[in-house]
Order: structure tokens, then C-alpha cells, then sequence
């Protein structure tokens, strides 16, 4: 079986349509094709007498395209956010919880696609849905902390933290390892990938180093549903991770905490900053940007 | 009788006829089967997963079924209403489905040409 070609958001595809038997052959043509068939029959019969017999196991088999089995999940996942008709207005929906007694700020993006972008963001954009900090930078040469990857484009190579974040096909993929294929499948097709402390693999916690209090930023893959979360009280990392686990979060890196700043659009176009904000940051500071889609 | 979809993972297994799928929208890395029971299935499969399923699995059988776009694969069967301007597509059995959804200008119009290239 050929295999599916990417498709845009501009394109249809009729599926099932690499069968051979997808039109059947027209009324019309139903003599002239039946003579052509017994003639075609007739030399194929004669050539295959002439060749070695070709192998069914040349043929894509039945089973052949079975693509693998992803890792399992429950059929049925509660979500946090509200479900939002595909044609309103993008926004970020905010929610407060609290778990293990600390506060929480989850920010949902709704009808709003992720990137990253590098260096200052305009506040007046009003295209822009969420907005925060995502590599460090490091304080010596200001340079981004681990690799990361701008639209296609490598700007660092970095390996400090094993946690990383990669969008690809506006696929968000959070994960924790020392190498990924997201690094080179985002260089290859225009992606996006940075890299920051992992938080929670696989639902499980990872202890990170810094013991330190701050308040903490994250963005969580819960079952599929990508969220920036957010202490509301200084929490160390294994307390944050903690209670994002006790949340339900799959996969989590850290976002620049404490005072980074940045915010979130909600549906009233309401503006919640976060942070304090600081113009004279090092030019290689990154952001994760969820913008509107388009409209 | 024609083939059933089945979609299995190591935990659990779908098992429905292509013409009870209304459609099939993508969520990130897994996708959203809304059934003509009006039931939604979170699958963790991505929507080109799913796609190859359909392709492997039914074979002309799945010609029922359109891709729109990255986001959707949509039962024709239940195409009832295209607006192009809106981008807007409603599914519906004129009767107990009826889902809105929006997809790009561009897809919408091709979708167009395709069902009135079919209907004449």
C-alpha cells in the first residue's frame, strides 16, 4: 500500500481509493471491457508461463499496513476543558484547582494553534492567545538553554535538560529523553522544539536537581489535551510535579517560572498577566505562542 | 454484508460499521470518532492512522469516507449542507445527526466540486 501522503488544510481526499476495485467499470463500456480483459487475460497467462511465478508475499499483504499500537489509553478520558464549537472566536480558557493544597492555574487554549518564537512579543498582537517563557537562557553568553528549533531552523543544540517540547505538524509532543527524532523531524519540516526540566514522563514524576521554592510553569499533555499550568503559590519542582501527577498529567516539562512574564486572552478577550514584565530581557528569550486560528 | 472498522489497542478494541461513523476529527495526537448514536470515542490513534485503517481495512469500501483537511475525515453519507464562505459543513441524517464544523475555504470548495462532479 502506497503510503498516505501528507494532506493541507486546503485539501480533500476521497480514502479507500488506492483499491483497485473503487469504480466499478461503467455499463457502457461493458463489452469492449470484457473483450479487453480476456485478451489481457490471454497474455498474461502467457507471460506468467515464461516468468518465474511471482510470490503472493510481493503483494502488500492484508495485515501489512496495520499501523503499530500506540501506547494504550483509556477508551473514554474526562477532560478539563469545556468542549468549544470549532467556529468560536480562539481564547484561552482559564480554570483554578487546587491539589495537595497547592493552587493551581490551568490555561486551556481553545481553537488555537502552538508555536515558539524568539525574542520580544508584541502585547498588541491580537492574534495572540497565550504567551510564556519557554527555554532558559543562560546567564553567562545568554544563549538558549538545550536545543531548540524556530520554524525548521536549529539555534541551539544544547543537551542540559532531558525534557523537551516539539510541535510538528501542529502536533504537540511533550516527552523526556536524551535524544529525540523530534529534533531533526522539526529541522525537517518547519517545526518547533525546545527543551526545558522534565516533570512527568508516562504519568510518573522526575526529581529534578534545584530544591529551590518559586512559582512553577508547565506545559502538560493530559490525555491528549495540551495545557499550561501554573503554581499560584512558590512550590519546589517535586511538589509541582507531584501535584500535576495527582492531576492526571501524562507527559509535563517546566516552563521559566517565577517572574517570567506572559498571559493568557480568555473568551471575554479579558487579558490575565502573569510575571513581571521586563523589556531589556537577552534577545534569545523564547516564548510558546498559542495563536487564534485564523479566522 | 460489508466489512466492519475495527480499531484496537492493547487494551480495547472498536468494532463498528463505516456507515454508523459520522466523522472522525483529529485532537492532537489522538481523534475523536462521534458515531451516529451520537457517541464519541477518543481513539489514540492520529488521524492519519486512522486513515490508513480505513484505506487497509475496508478498501473501496472506504471511499465513504473523506479526508478535509489535517482535522477531518468525514462520512459522505452525511454531507447536508456546505457553505464556502462560512466554512462551514453540516453533517446530518436529517434526522438524529446533525453536526456543525468547519474546515478551510479551499477544502470546502473542492469537497463542493467533488459531490456535484459524483451527483451528475
Amino acid at each position: 500500500m502506497k503510503q498516505n501522503k501528507d494532506i493541507q488544510d486546503n485539501e480533500i481526499r476521497v480514502l479507500g481509493s488506492e483499491s483497485k476495485s473503487k469504480h466499478p467499470p461503467k455499463p457502457v463500456l461493458w463489452k469492449c471491457g470484457m473483450f479487453g480483459l480476456i485478451t489481457i487475460g490471454m497474455v498474461v497467462a502467457s507471460i506468467s508461463l515464461l516468468k518465474d511465478k511471482k510470490t503472493e508475499s510481493d503483494e502488500p499483504g492484508y495485515f501489512e499496513t496495520v499501523p503499530e499500537i500506540m501506547e494504550s489509553s483509556q477508551p473514554k478520558i474526562d477532560r478539563l476543558g469545556t468542549d468549544v464549537d470549532p467556529l468560536v472566536r480562539g481564547f484561552t480558557q482559564a480554570i483554578d484547582t487546587i491539589i495537595n493544597d497547592i493552587p493551581l492555574r490551568i490555561y486551556i487554549p481553545h481553537n488555537a494553534n502552538m508555536t515558539l518564537h524568539v525574542g520580544n512579543v508584541n502585547k498588541e498582537d491580537t492574534s495572540i492567545v497565550f504567551a510564556a517563557q519557554a527555554a532558559d537562557i543562560r546567564r553567562d553568553n545568554k544563549k538558549i538553554v538545550g536545543a531548540f528549533v524556530l520554524k525548521g531552523k536549529p539555534l541551539a543544540w544544547g543537551l542540559s535538560k532531558i525534557g523537551y517540547c516539539a510541535i510538528i505538524d501542529d502536533e504537540i509532543t511533550i516527552g523526556v529523553a536524551d535524544n529525540s527524532p523530534l529534533f531533526e523531524s522539526a529541522t525537517e519540516k518547519e517545526g518547533y522544539f525546545f527543551r526545558q526540566y522534565p516533570l512527568v514522563n508516562n504519568g510518573k514524576l522526575v526529581e529534578n536537581e534545584p530544591k529551590n521554592k518559586a512559582i512553577r510553569r508547565s506545559i502538560c499533555d493530559r490525555n491528549g489535551e495540551i495545557m499550561m499550568i501554573e503554581s499560584l503559590s512558590t512550590e519546589s519542582f517535586h511538589d509541582f510535579a507531584q501535584a500535576l501527577v495527582d492531576l492526571g498529567v501524562k507527559n509535563a516539562i517546566y516552563l521559566v517560572g517565577s517572574t517570567s512574564f506572559g498571559w493568557a486572552v480568555d473568551e471575554n478577550d479579558d487579558r490575565i498577566e502573569f510575571g513581571i514584565e521586563n523589556k531589556n530581557l537577552p534577545p534569545n528569550t523564547s516564548y510558546i505562542i498559542w495563536r487564534r486560528n485564523e479566522e | 454484508m460489508g466489512n466492519y472498522l475495527i480499531i484496537s489497542t492493547s487494551n480495547d478494541l472498536i468494532r463498528i460499521m463505516p456507515d454508523r461513523i459520522v466523522y472522525i476529527s483529529s485532537d492532537g495526537n489522538y481523534s475523536n470518532l462521534i458515531q451516529a448514536d451520537g457517541e464519541s470515542r477518543l481513539l489514540s490513534y492520529q488521524l492519519g492512522q486512522i486513515e490508513k485503517m480505513i484505506n487497509s481495512q475496508l478498501e473501496s469500501e472506504g471511499s465513504l469516507f473523506v479526508r478535509i483537511g489535517k482535522s477531518l475525515i468525514v462520512n459522505r453519507n452525511f454531507i447536508h449542507y456546505i457553505n464556502i464562505a462560512k466554512q462551514r459543513i453540516i453533517l446530518s441524517d436529517a434526522t438524529a445527526v446533525n453536526y456543525t464544523l468547519s474546515a478551510s475555504r479551499e477544502a470546502l470548495k473542492l469537497l463542493k466540486e467533488l459531490i456535484e462532479k459524483e451527483g451528475k
